[in-house]
């Protein structure tokens, strides 16, 4: 029961779409009579609660202005929610954590007011990967925090850690695996292509992402839950009734530090290297204040606390870090990463969906 | 007393505020639902105003007819099996003192206050393999081997059924309580054992309830997205669970419109065609 | 003979008796009316009867047979119940049928029951109707004829005129008498009504707090009533207290000749208003004044005090006793008029 409520709190909390915005209107405002303030969207759940805890108050106590974090929902519902306000002249958010898909999306309406370069000196910090800019080269975004889907295992069932993602199509695995639910979620896609086409660019064209759908297929014998809810698989994981799947690096190191009988591996291929960005409203007047913050996170200092204490992977380079090995393979690894094909959740998505619905539901 | 029809707008002021309340919380937002169906999908996550087809053309495929029709068997089958168990449940709660069917009714409205969440989780660890009831078999000595019964088309159905359950008592119940017990007894007297008298003369007696509560439950278990997800397989997904997927994750709120317009009709066309039949019956 | 016999029938809810200990013999074909205020253990005697309820001791036989055990529908008795039980699901002629469907009689043996009991109860024609359509009177018939259908050896009613209206129940009290009386099935009515049992019985069992007082002829029981329950219960009475002194029953020191007491030189007598003959004071009359005087046409009340206790006479406009409010009356008692009840 308390893994239950701990867990479904879960820092990507995927069905709270809607709730963030209602406490938010009930929230009455936190500012203290300080000048400087700056609005802060952070994923609710764990994500928010850590960041009030280990990151704000440290933020105010440097810089001078007050955070009033507000609890928003995974990605689109945000986005949309975002927009709307922007279009009636409203931020609810001056900065917000945005998933890149979503970032695409914010961009094509151009719902991200560009970032001045000059005032972020602390952005050389971070790896390239970790800049989103409109085609036009404005910056659109910077990397907030970033963490790994990897493969994961019960140590009871599974006594030698499997290498490869391609443990996922092992006959002997059958009925054993629990895989995330939607496509632009799962990224299986990138896996399939990565561990068996030779890269993700084999999905350039609609031949490959078909040949790669086709390479997928031959998965579905072998899972037997599709979640959406990640404290589901959790729980069947930790009891060995799902001993295999992906799942969070981080969440799995730390349920296995609190001894329950579960693995993260890094496959040859590399975890599934997933990200947020900070990004700002166009509709924000606290450009200033939101500058400050972004190039306040972008310190290797802060990164580091991000990664000890919220467990997340650091966006800025490894060299700049004073993370030791052992706390930087809690939340990350040298292996290269399967970088999610985000474009293609941006041009293809409808198509991709129904693809893939049709692909397990079928 | 005679009723007389009213003549003056101001004679229709009392139904104003529930007629209010239906178009506030009913019309309006059906009406928009609707609206939106016809809108343009924008793929960036927005939609803009249009009249368009598209949306009910990307229903129109045999994958979705599969989908759908599996919607209605499951949310059939949990009618039938819910009033099935209810309504003899019922049947005997009703007789019992009023002190112990006090204490029956507070346990199935404590039922009604789990949330979907939560019994699904119940049930998928009740039927899995490593802490599921199969082991107390296996304890028993009934069973060679721990199984796991979810995901199965059988743990969507038990899980379904556990939640319509209690909804379905309360909506029997107080007809039920209102059947006079002497039919019963009439029966018997007729020479009806208590069986054939529970079949001959209490269920023939609360036909038009029965209908009616199979109809409730029906459309209570079409709108179930969370226990298919938790106890089934894609393939127990149902209409629901796609509607969800599209306008939470994908943001597609024209198609998840008209994937839910076309739900809300094809529920309606089932219902009146129920109504119909049982009139003709009752003719 | 050999009807039906109970047998010290006693039946507890918890600590709660409601019969206690009934023993009654009904001799084939008679007609029974249990008799007595609510409460008095009536319905549930009955319910024993038809098997509904189980009794806690006792035995009760059919026909010679032992059938304390054996469940209600295997007892082939008819039953009409006080809410009449009609099957809001069926049709008249289904509801009659019912008992010989229930029994896999074939369809036209069915039919052609139900037109002889529809004819029966005057409502040929009717078999198609739904019952809700049907009149308080035609729905009474339509649960009489639905328990008359399998011509049962045991004919049972609970109250089964009581939602009717004063001027039908009247009707329907002679027409189920007389439906008795053609078929001989022995019946048992559960009334309160004094009147419906009178008119109906050949025997009336008058039942008070479980258990019988008195069981006899209606006449019987109005004419020579056991006890002053009985007494007062059945008809108009006054009740009179008498005394003996020297050998001969007196009341407020007037002598009634012929009339005697049992020993103990107390006891109460029961006069019915009928048998009050009103004389001219003194001699052999009890004295007494007139309080009141109701003319009802039919018959003529006189409210007489006797020695502080009230005595109601009634006569006839033929025999109009020419008294008014405050004259000093006699009231002459005979031995025949007078009943001694058991205190």
């Amino acid at each position: 029961m308390k893994d239950i409520l701990k867990t479904s709190v879960s820092r990507r909390a995927v069905l709270g779409t809607g709730l963030a915005g209602v406490s938010m209107l009930a929230m009455p405002s936190m500012l203290r009579a300080q000048d400087k303030s700056l609005k802060v969207g952070v994923y609710g759940g764990y994500f928010k609660d850590s960041f009030d805890k280990h990151i704000f108050p440290e933020f105010t106590k440097a810089t001078g202005i007050a955070v009033e974090s507000v609890a928003e929902p995974t990605g689109e519902a945000w986005l949309v929610q975002l927009e709307q306000a922007a279009r009636a002249g409203q931020a609810p958010a001056d900065v917000s954590m945005i998933s890149q898909v979503a970032m695409l999306k914010g961009q094509t309406t151009e719902l991200w007011a560009p970032l001045d370069a000059a005032k972020l000196k602390n952005m050389a910090n971070l790896k390239e990967t970790f800049i989103n800019k409109y085609p036009d080269g404005r910056i659109a975004g910077i990397g907030a925090v970033s963490w790994y889907i990897t493969l994961v295992t019960n140590t009871d069932v599974f006594k030698e850690a499997p290498t490869s993602w391609q443990a996922l199509w092992d006959p002997a695995n059958a009925d054993k695996l629990g895989l995330l639910a939607l496509v632009s979620n799962s990224f299986l896609l990138e896996v399939t292509a990565k561990s068996f086409m030779g890269g993700t660019n084999a999905l350039d064209t609609e031949e490959g992402i078909l040949k790669a759908f086709e390479k997928l297929a031959e998965v579905k014998p072998n899972v037997r839950l599709w979640y959406r809810d990640e404290a589901q698989f959790e729980q069947s994981l930790k009891s060995g009734e799902i001993p295999m799947g992906q799942y969070y690096h981080d969440v799995t190191g730390l349920a296995a530090a609190d001894g329950n009988p579960v693995r993260s591996t890094f496959p040859k291929e590399g975890g599934i290297l997933d990200s947020g960005s900070w990004a700002v409203s166009r509709a924000s007047q606290k450009g200033e204040e939101a500058h400050v913050f972004i190039d306040y996170m972008s310190q290797p200092a802060v990164q580091a606390t991000l990664s000890r204490k919220v467990g997340t992977s650091p966006t800025v380079k490894r060299e700049l870090l004073d993370l030791t090995p052992e706390e930087f393979a809690a939340v990350s690894s040298d292996i290269d990463p399967v970088i999610p094909r985000y474009d293609l959740y941006q041009t293809k998505s409808d198509w991709l969906n129904q693809k893939w619905t049709e692909l397990i539901v079928g | 007393m005679r009723r007389e029809a009213p003549r003056h707008p101001l004679d229709y002021l009392p139904i104003a505020f529930p007629g209010l309340m239906l178009v506030v919380f009913f019309v309006v937002p059906f009406g928009t639902m609707i609206a939106v169906s016809f809108f343009r999908r924008d793929p960036a996550g927005f939609y803009a105003p249009d009249f368009v087809f598209d949306n009910y053309a990307r229903f129109l495929s045999l994958f979705f007819a599969n989908v759908l029709g599996f919607s209605l068997f499951l949310a059939m089958t949990v009618a039938i099996v819910s009033v099935a168990l209810a309504l003899p449940f019922t049947h005997m709660l009703a007789r019992l003192p009023r002190k112990a069917q006090v204490v029956w009714l507070v346990a199935l409205l404590s039922v009604l206050s789990l949330s979907e969440v939560i019994i699904g989780f119940a049930w998928s660890t009740l039927l899995s393999r490593t802490a599921g009831i199969t082991n107390l078999f296996v304890w028993l000595g009934i069973m060679e081997q721990a199984q796991a019964l979810t995901p199965s088309f059988g743990a969507v159905l038990t899980g379904m059924v556990y939640q319509a359950f209690p909804y379905t008592v309360l909506v029997l119940y107080p007809a039920i309580v209102r059947l006079d017990p002497t039919l019963t007894e009439a029966a018997r007297t007729l020479g009806a054992s208590p069986l054939k008298a529970f079949f001959t003369v209490v269920v023939p007696a609360l036909r038009n309830t029965l209908v009616a509560t199979v109809v409730m439950v029906f459309i209570f278990a079409l709108g179930s997205y969370l226990l298919p997800q938790l106890l089934g397989r894609p393939q127990h997904w149902t209409l629901s669970v796609l509607i969800t997927d599209q306008a939470i994750y994908q943001s597609n709120m024209p198609f998840a419109a008209a994937m839910a317009v076309f739900l809300v009709l094809v529920t309606l066309g089932l219902v009146a065609m129920t109504v119909l039949i049982g009139r003709k019956g009752e003719a | 003979m050999s009807g039906l016999a109970l047998q010290n029938v006693v039946k507890e809810f918890g600590s709660f008796t409601a019969v206690k200990g009934v023993d009654l013999e009904v001799p084939n074909g008679t007609f029974v009316c249990l008799l007595g205020p609510s409460g008095c253990g009536k319905t549930t005697l009955l319910r024993m009867i038809a098997g509904l309820d189980l009794p806690t001791r006792g035995a009760i036989r059919l026909g010679g047979e032992d059938i304390t055990a054996v469940p209600t529908h295997k007892r082939n008795l008819g039953m009409v119940f006080q809410s009449l039980a009609l099957f809001p699901h069926l049709t008249v002629g289904e509801n009659i049928a019912y008992p010989l469907r229930i029994r896999g009689i074939d369809k036209a043996a069915q039919a052609r029951r139900v037109e002889e009991l529809l004819a029966m109860i005057h409502l040929k024609g009717y078999a198609d109707r739904p019952v809700s359509k049907l009149s308080g009177g035609q729905r009474q018939r339509v649960a009489i004829a639905r328990a008359l259908a399998i011509s049962p050896k045991l004919f049972l009613l609970d109250e089964p005129l009581s939602a009717l209206d004063a001027k039908l129940r009247e009707a329907m009290q002679v027409e189920l008498r007389q439906l008795q009386q053609s078929l001989g099935i022995t019946t048992i009515v559960v009334t309160h009504d004094q009147r419906e049992a009178m008119t109906m019985a050949d025997t009336v069992v008058v039942m008070q707090a479980g258990e019988i007082r008195q069981a006899a002829s209606p006449i019987e029981i109005y004419r020579r009533p056991a006890d002053s329950f009985v007494a007062d219960f059945i008809g108009q009475t006054n009740l009179i207290e008498a005394e003996a002194t020297g050998g001969v029953a007196s009341v407020l020191g007037v002598a009634v000749p012929g009339l005697t007491l049992p020993a103990g030189g107390k006891a109460l007598l029961s006069v019915r208003p009928e048998d009050v003959h009103l004389t001219a004071p003194g001699g052999s009359a009890v004295p007494a004044t007139v309080t009141f005087v109701r003319d009802l046409g039919g018959t003529i009340e006189t409210f007489l005090d006797a020695g502080g206790r009230q005595v109601v006479a009634v006569s006839t406009p033929r025999e109009r006793p020419e008294v008014s409010v405050g004259q000093a009356v006699g009231i002459q008692l005979t031995a025949e008029d007078c009943v001694v009840l058991k205190s």
